[in-house]
């Protein structure tokens, strides 16, 4: 695959209790990701934070509390991202979506350099 | 690469227990050579000295004395040295620093380099600017040290103005593979963000470097806008109070 010049980023903020068909909303969106054939997309948790719910979410001491603030980043040409925002308007609930511009300096990956 | 014939040789004379922004001075030092491509360094401690402050460093007297003579020494070509001598002195604070005339007789073999960086003028400290993220996964290495672990020594090395590393718990990239963090957070294969800020012009001279570097993954850019960047000079002087 090959990414190269402009491209877009897509974040994803919602917590990490929002759930999809049952699973992690984070693992689902990933999923589709790798359905539509995106470049990548990386899964953070945050330490603490507030959204659209106003509600805040904060990872607990022993990190036994699940709802933290969750961000999903993703990176493709814009075609290829905007195929994925209307699946992620029905997945996502609570939450924001927010797009940005990119520039990729470099995508590569090694074939066979890992198991 | 060394080359036979004259070069310079420079020889830095600090205390083991000098800090540099939270750190041994001696080994910020010799992080800044290697990462700015000097052909070799070597650090000696010394069992006894003086410096300027007249304060005798001994082993002797003291069984737990820390604050030794470190002497670190590199060979380079006068331009090289030339080029590294203003960061040095910002570096080595109280200690010294020499430079001697010398001849290369024999180079040692080797067989990487690295191109040096000319030092180009810090971050601005506000408007545009750029952000650089990279995505890496946490097995990656570089010369068998954690790949994110050398490039923040490296992008410190090449002045770059900060860099913060975040972890991911899940996420695939250029080769397709899961990156996933397990329940017992053992996972050694989680995803990792470099997140840096910093001018065009000083990121667009340290990409090579991160070329070099970074064999799979992705490096992005972005525009930004600078708010803020500051530094507690107060804060930084009460940790050395601390720590002496």
């Amino acid at each position: 695959m090959k990414l190269e010049g402009k491209a877009k980023m897509l974040r994803i903020h919602f917590g990490e209790d929002d759930k999809w068909k049952d699973k992690p909303l984070y693992r689902a969106i990933v999923e589709k990701c790798r359905e539509l054939d995106i470049a990548g997309a990386t899964v953070f948790r945050g330490v603490e934070g507030y959204g659209a719910s106003t509600l805040i979410h904060r990872s607990h001491l022993l990190s036994f509390s699940p709802d933290a603030p969750i961000m999903v980043s993703v990176i493709d040409s814009e075609d290829k991202v905007r195929k994925l925002i209307p699946y992620l308007d029905e997945m996502v609930d609570e939450g924001l979506i927010a797009m940005s511009e990119v520039e990729v300096i470099k995508y590569v990956h090694q074939s066979g350099a890992r198991s | 690469m060394l080359k036979a014939g004259p070069a310079k040789k420079v020889s830095i004379y600090v205390g083991e227990d000098h800090q540099h922004h939270g750190r041994s001075d001696y080994s910020a030092i010799l992080d800044f050579l290697f990462y700015r491509g000097v052909s070799g360094a070597s650090v000696m401690r010394g069992v006894a000295g003086f410096g300027a402050d007249h304060h005798m460093h001994t082993t002797r007297i003291e069984l737990l004395t820390g604050n030794l003579p470190m002497k670190i020494e590199f060979i380079e070509s006068p331009e090289k040295v030339e080029e590294l001598l203003p960061k040095l002195h910002e570096m080595v604070g109280t200690g010294l620093i020499e430079v001697q005339d010398t001849t290369v007789v024999k180079p040692s073999q080797a067989s990487k380099k690295k191109a040096p960086q000319a030092s180009i003028p810090s971050l601005r400290r506000e408007g545009k600017a750029k952000l650089m993220r990279i995505f890496i996964g946490e097995n990656d290495k570089w010369r068998d040290k954690p790949l994110h672990k050398a490039l923040i020594e490296s992008m410190r090395a090449n002045d770059l103005a900060g860099v913060t590393v975040y972890q991911g718990i899940l996420g695939y990239g250029a080769n397709r593979r899961v990156h996933r963090e397990t329940t017992l957070n053992l996972s050694h294969d989680r995803p990792m963000m470099l997140s840096v800020v910093d001018t065009e012009e000083k990121l667009r001279a340290y990409s090579p470097i991160l070329d070099s570097m970074v064999q799979q993954g992705l490096v992005v850019l972005s525009d930004v806008d600078i708010v803020k960047y500051t530094h507690d000079y107060q804060e930084e002087e009460r940790r050395k109070e601390v720590r002496q």
